[in-house]
């Protein structure tokens, strides 16, 4: 078992954005050990975004090694970053994206459906997601008819159902108020004390006070990484 | 099949809008369908109105758009001498009937009389008796057969027909035979009158001048017929001294058939067009609101891709769904169609003819399927293939 869930070596990303080149990272190095909670923060353009895709496999580093698991994603194909997405990864959006029209039961299990495995199975593990949220009760509910904090618990769910290395939030408090914020951040709590690896892109610093080490991005590359100062319970 | 589970949910998540994309595709199939069975039901129609015509006889009379028919008129010894001189002819007779009046006790009606042989032109089964015997022929016997529908006018209640006698004009003749009801309807091809006697003796008693209009000719089984049907034309108009006006043309059921199916192949051709058509426009609206739909759902597409979808399972998420939404389409059209074609034949078509054709199942299923798979291969792959191609990334940033 490797200790080590992310591994990210002199990473670069540029784009071309017409005739203009843009170099959203320009040389990123840093590792993140199993069970860790991290926040990435930094302003806009300062290519937390960038980092995320490419930490959630959405994208590759342009130059530069990035280790999953010990596994080298940076020159896997499409369909291979498909598979690590759906085997070591777990995404929370801000927007919650959960599908409409769909309940929670089987929005959480979809991963499991491109995983292949039967209804039966995917019905069972949905459902002890849910209650590991605090929603095992709402499992027939549609996401039109649960609060903003319950469909992100719903969301949480549906990243936790593949048992994924490292789970991936995205502004997770973003469209919450502050009380469901501090509910969802409880929930990342409990999870972190679970032994859960979670990383966390955040421009707040209060929200990234949640998370025990901070790395801030500016001009794409780290300015600085190290403990949460100002931890708020 | 979760995939269609998925794709099912999504369209009756928008039911107006998936009818209305489907609509096209509907009237497409529901119309090729519509005009298969109606096909089919006219074809039954015409072999069911000719069914009682023999196969080796034919009709023959003047041309009258190509000469004048008073110049052509088909003289008695004319008849004999074709039955002499043709080969494969075993019964030339004069085709026409005459109006006259029959009456049996006090019951009277102005009824056709025409004249038949031994050797029968119309095939129709008898309910009694049977055909004239040659001696009937030979010696002008004054016995006749009924139709169904005479009988039933002159002996309204029924019963035993044959031996009675009834009066034709002002002659008595003896009841030999009572045909069956016909098959058919109102296009009833009886080719004849209500009363059949002896040619010799319709001769005898109807023909003046020794002049016909128009005469019948029954073959061998083993002579061709469109050769003796020339021969027969080239005879009489050596008989007519090869004159510009005798023109001849013949009826028979073989060519009747085939022209009726030279008819139908005109029309299947036309609504063939009709369906490629309307095959196209239903694809192309399916197409359209396919790719709207993809567009709509481009942050769905992000988020499902995000969490592990593959290329692959996305192409194929929204191919189901075009599949779903043209076999929905086809399967309501194919119901219109049979619907729309079952009616017209059991409440038009058996009224013209008396049979109810059966319903193409295989050829319509093979319509409704075909059209399904043409449209969702053709139409559903470009945008399956565009939801599959969208970049992750963009999708998910996508408002």
């Amino acid at each position: 078992m490797n200790d080590i869930a992310i591994d990210i070596r002199d990473v670069t990303r540029t784009y071309k954005m017409g005739e203009v080149e843009v170099h959203a990272l320009r040389g990123v190095s840093f590792t993140v050990q199993r069970g860790e909670y991290v926040a990435i923060m930094g302003p806009s353009g300062s290519g937390k975004s960038t980092m995320m895709n490419v930490i959630g496999c959405l994208d590759r580093p342009s130059t530069g090694t990035y280790l999953l698991d010990g596994i080298d994603v940076s020159k896997l194909d499409d369909n291979q970053l498909a598979e690590i997405r759906l085997k070591k990864l777990g995404f929370i959006f801000q927007g919650f994206n959960l599908l409409a029209r769909t309940d929670a039961i089987k929005n959480v299990g979809l991963p499991l459906f491109y995983a292949g495995l039967p209804a039966r199975v995917r019905n069972e593990r949905a459902i002890a997601a849910l209650t590991t949220v605090g929603l095992g009760d709402r499992t027939h509910h549609k996401p039109n008819e649960l609060s903003g904090g319950q469909q992100q618990r719903v969301a949480i769910a549906r990243a936790l159902i593949n048992d994924p290395t490292v789970l991936l939030a995205d502004e997770p408090t973003g469209n919450l108020d502050t009380a469901t914020s501090a509910d969802v951040l409880a929930l990342f709590s409990s999870l972190h004390a679970e032994g859960r690896t979670i990383i966390m892109v955040t421009h707040d610093e209060e929200i990234a006070g949640n998370a025990a080490r901070v790395i801030r991005l500016r001009d794409g590359l780290v300015v600085s990484d190290g403990p949460s100062g100002q931890k708020i319970a | 099949m979760p995939y269609l589970e998925e794709a099912l949910r999504v369209l009756l998540g928008n039911k107006v809008r998936s009818l209305l994309t489907v609509t096209g595709l509907i009237i497409g199939v529901a119309a090729v369908i519509a005009i298969q069975v109606l096909g089919n039901g006219m074809a039954g129609a015409v072999s069911g109105a000719l069914g009682t015509l023999n196969d080796h006889a034919f009709i023959l009379f003047p041309n009258a758009q190509q000469g004048d028919f008073q110049r052509a008129a088909i003289r008695l010894g004319e008849l004999d001498d074709i039955k002499a001189t043709v080969p494969g002819v075993v019964e030339a007779l004069p085709a026409g009937q005459a109006r006259d009046l029959v009456h049996v006790g006090h019951a009277q009606y102005r009824l056709g009389v025409y004249g038949d042989s031994d050797q029968r032109f119309n095939i129709v089964p008898f309910a009694q008796g049977a055909a004239f015997t040659p001696q009937d022929v030979a010696s002008k016997a004054k016995v006749c057969i009924l139709t169904d529908a005479a009988y039933k006018k002159l002996f309204p209640d029924g019963g035993d027909a044959l031996g009675k006698s009834i009066y034709i004009g002002n002659g008595r003749f003896v009841v030999v035979g009572v045909q069956a009801p016909p098959r058919t309807g109102i296009l009833n091809a009886t080719f004849g009158g209500d009363v059949a006697i002896p040619y010799t003796a319709y001769i005898a008693k109807y023909v003046r001048h020794g002049t016909i209009f128009a005469a019948r000719f029954v073959l061998a089984d083993d002579a061709p017929l469109t050769e003796t049907e020339a021969a027969v034309i080239k005879r009489l108009r050596e008989l007519h001294k090869n004159d510009k006006n005798s023109q001849y043309q013949t009826f028979d059921k073989a060519s009747f058939a085939s022209s009726i199916g030279s008819i139908f192949g005109a029309m299947t051709m036309i609504v063939g067009l009709i369906g490629a058509v309307s095959l196209l426009v239903a694809g192309i609206g399916i197409m359209n609101i396919m790719l709207v739909s993809v567009t709509e759902r481009t942050r769905e597409i992000g988020v499902r891709k995000a969490i592990g979808a593959t290329r692959t399972q996305i192409l194929l998420q929204f191919f189901i769904e075009a599949l779903a939404l043209s076999t929905v389409g086809c399967l309501i059209g194919l119901a219109i169609g049979l619907s729309i074609g079952w009616a017209v034949n059991n409440f038009a078509i058996v009224k013209l003819t008396g049979t109810v054709a059966p319903i193409p199942w295989v050829q319509a299923t093979i319509i409704a399927v075909g059209f399904a798979t043409v449209v969702t291969l053709a139409f559903g792959t470009y945008p399956a293939y565009r939801a599959a191609g969208l970049d992750p990334i963009e999708a998910l940033r996508y408002e």
